[in-house]
């Protein structure tokens, strides 16, 4: 809780322990990302700067995917693309709280930004109170959760090579997938459009460099919308 | 160095996804169309990653009971359904797994 005049340091303060229980679920999703980076044929400093610098367990993922199975630089950028479509959605909603700020300050907010720390700010925005030093909140809780996520990056990283094959650790990562998917499946057409991408997916595996990713995204994406325009009518 | 290439390009366009109504565009003109069509990104992109991983695990479609990682999912996804917790999701899921394999390999 912020009560009427909290200051910057509160603010901060407040944000970066609103993450604590988060960074249950991020640092061993962030260890994963890590040995998968390793695991890929990429550098502890290509591993490392994938992560410092794109910060998103989902993006760091599939570069790893496609980056193992040396596809060109255009598809992996494309895929990751893909996958991170959702930040333009939150980047929207957080747009309003934050446009009063100086150009550095939202460029820090956005390069910073995850699931996490988005949904904690935006509900701490719409709490009762004070809201002059809100973007503190965010800040605080965007650069504790990079702390953590880095830190074990590093870690998985370096484990990398040691973790061994029959551990099965790379399943975590569909493990991880699927702890997302189910509660992102709430309504008819949010179903019709996971049933149609997991279809796509399998009829379309046969194209080079995981194409089917992105040719099953869009077609999920269609139906989805075109499910839910029919509903409407 | 593709692979830096690769890290550069992955890097810029997170960052441009992110900063895109932040810092660059009008929040208002996010048509709604747009807006709709974004709800289906997560449920789309994620059931594409999944499904292969489970059904597809050396490659090619595998649907034999002996498919640990098929049966494994299936476990997470009813712990998923059940809990709505992540970190369970997964310890449920990589537990299944590594039973399944220890038992197929002592059937095998």
């Amino acid at each position: 809780m912020t009560h009427a005049s909290a200051s910057p340091r509160d603010e901060f303060l407040a944000g970066s322990r609103r993450m604590a229980p988060v960074l249950l679920g991020a640092v061993p999703f962030a260890f994963v990302a890590g040995v998968a980076a390793t695991a890929a044929g990429m550098t502890p400093a290509q591993g490392i700067a994938l992560s410092a610098l794109s910060f998103s367990g989902i993006a760091q993922l599939i570069a790893s995917q496609l980056i193992a199975v040396h596809s060109p630089v255009v598809v992996t950028v494309a895929a990751a693309f893909v996958v991170s479509l959702r930040f333009l959605m939150y980047s929207a909603s957080m747009a309003p709280h934050v446009a009063h700020l100086d150009w550095r300050w939202r460029v820090l907010l956005s390069f910073l930004m995850t699931d996490q720390s988005f949904a904690a700010s935006v509900r701490h925005y719409a709490d009762a109170g004070d809201t002059r030093h809100r973007h503190w909140f965010f800040l605080g809780a965007a650069l504790t959760l990079y702390t953590f996520w880095q830190a074990s990056v590093v870690a998985g990283v370096l484990a990398g090579a040691q973790v061994p094959a029959r551990w099965s650790l790379d399943f975590a990562v569909v493990l991880t997938f699927i702890a997302l998917l189910v509660p992102a499946v709430r309504t008819r057409p949010d179903l019709a459009a996971a049933v149609v991408a997991a279809a796509l997916s399998l009829a379309a595996a046969g194209l080079p460099y995981r194409l089917a990713l992105v040719v099953a995204s869009i077609g999920g994406i269609g139906v989805g919308l075109a499910i839910e325009s029919r509903g409407r009518r | 160095m593709s692979v830096w290439i690769a890290v550069a390009g992955v890097a810029l366009s997170t960052f441009l996804l992110r900063a895109s109504f932040i810092v660059f565009i009008d929040p208002h003109r996010f048509p709604g169309w747009f807006r709709q069509a974004l709800k289906f990104v997560p449920p789309s992109v994620l059931a594409a990653i999944v499904v292969p991983g489970l059904l597809m695990p050396e490659g090619a479609l595998d649907l034999r009971p002996t498919n640990a990682r098929l049966l494994a999912g299936i476990v997470a996804i009813v712990a998923s359904l059940r809990l709505r917790n992540a970190m369970a999701t997964i310890a449920a899921g990589m537990v299944a797994l590594w039973g399944l394999q220890w038992v197929l390999a002592r059937l095998a």
